[in-house]
C-alpha cells in the first residue's frame, strides 16, 4: 500500500463514525466511506499532515453522504411521527408553563475546547431517533439549507421544522443529563 | 399585537427561529416574554450555547488529527 493509501486507511474509522452518525445505517455509511476513499485514491495529493488530509476527506465524505441519502430517499424518510411521545407535553404543564424551568448552564463555553464534551455531544446525536438525527446532521454538519434537506428527503418544510424542533429539545435534555448534571462542565481534572 | 405568550408558545417560536425568520409580530411578542420570564431567558441561552457548541464540534471533527482511540 502506498503511503497515501495508508494515511487514508488510518482515518477510515473516524470517517466511518461520522458517516454512521449522519446516515444511521451501517451499510450506507460503509458505502459512503468506501466511495470517499476511492475518490481520494484517484487523485492523490500531498498534504502537510493528517489534519489537512482529514479536512479534505471530510469534504469529499459530505458529498458521498448526500449521495447516499439521495439514493435511499424512500427508506431514509420513515414517517415523521417516529417518536410518538409528545416532547412538549413532557416539558410543559397544560397551562403552558414549564414543568421544570431550564437549568442555568452557567458559562458553558469552556466546554467547547474539550474533547470529552464533543464525545458527549456525539453520543447525544447518536441517541436521537434516526430521522431526527439525520435531519439534524444534514442541517448542522453538512450545512444544507432547509430546501435542500426537504428535497433530499422528500418531506415538507413543516415536517422538517417539527423534526428539528424535536431534535434540539432532545439534545438539550441529553446535554443536561450527560454533561451538566454529571458535573463535567466544571474543571474536574484533579 | 399578541404579547401574552405562554412558555410553551415562546419555546416553539424560539426553536422555529433557529430554522427560519419568524414574523415580526411573533418576534416582538417573544422579546417581551423573554424579558419577563427567567425560565425562557435561560432556554434562549441554552439554544445559543448549543448553536456555538455544534459549530465548534463540526470544526473539531473536521480538522482534529488526534486519532488515538478513545472510549
Amino acid at each position: 500500500m502506498s503511503d497515501f493509501a495508508q494515511q487514508i486507511e488510518r482515518l477510515r474509522p473516524q470517517l466511518l463514525r461520522f458517516a454512521r452518525t449522519q446516515l444511521r445505517n451501517d451499510a450506507w455509511a460503509e458505502d459512503a466511506v468506501s466511495e470517499t476513499v476511492l475518490a481520494a485514491l484517484e487523485r492523490p495529493l500531498s498534504f502537510g499532515g493528517q489534519s489537512q488530509l482529514k479536512t479534505w476527506l471530510v469534504g469529499i465524505l459530505k458529498h458521498k453522504v448526500v449521495d447516499q441519502l439521495r439514493r435511499h430517499t424512500r427508506e431514509a424518510t420513515i414517517m415523521v411521527g417516529e417518536d410518538g411521545e409528545d416532547l412538549d407535553d413532557a416539558l410543559f404543564l397544560p397551562d403552558g408553563h414549564w414543568r421544570e424551568a431550564p437549568h442555568d448552564w452557567g458559562d458553558p463555553d469552556a466546554a467547547c475546547n474539550r474533547r470529552q464534551f464533543f464525545e458527549v455531544l456525539q453520543t447525544c446525536c447518536e441517541s436521537l431517533p434516526p430521522v431526527q438525527a439525520r435531519v439534524f446532521m444534514m442541517r448542522e454538519w453538512l450545512e444544507l439549507d432547509s430546501d435542500e434537506i426537504c428535497a433530499e428527503l422528500a418531506i415538507t418544510t413543516s415536517n422538517l421544522w417539527v423534526l428539528l424542533h424535536r431534535s434540539r429539545l432532545r439534545l438539550r435534555d441529553c446535554l443536561q443529563l450527560r454533561w451538566f448534571n454529571a458535573g463535567r462542565s466544571a474543571a474536574e481534572h484533579a | 399585537m399578541k404579547n401574552t405568550l405562554t412558555c410553551r408558545e415562546a419555546t416553539r417560536l424560539l426553536l422555529e427561529d433557529e430554522e427560519h425568520e419568524i414574523p415580526v409580530a411573533d418576534r416582538l411578542a417573544l422579546q417581551v416574554h423573554v424579558k419577563i420570564c427567567f425560565a425562557c431567558e435561560r432556554f434562549v441561552s441554552q439554544l445559543n450555547f448549543m448553536r456555538r457548541a455544534t459549530r465548534a464540534w463540526r470544526k473539531h471533527s473536521e480538522t482534529d488529527d488526534d486519532d488515538t482511540p478513545r472510549d
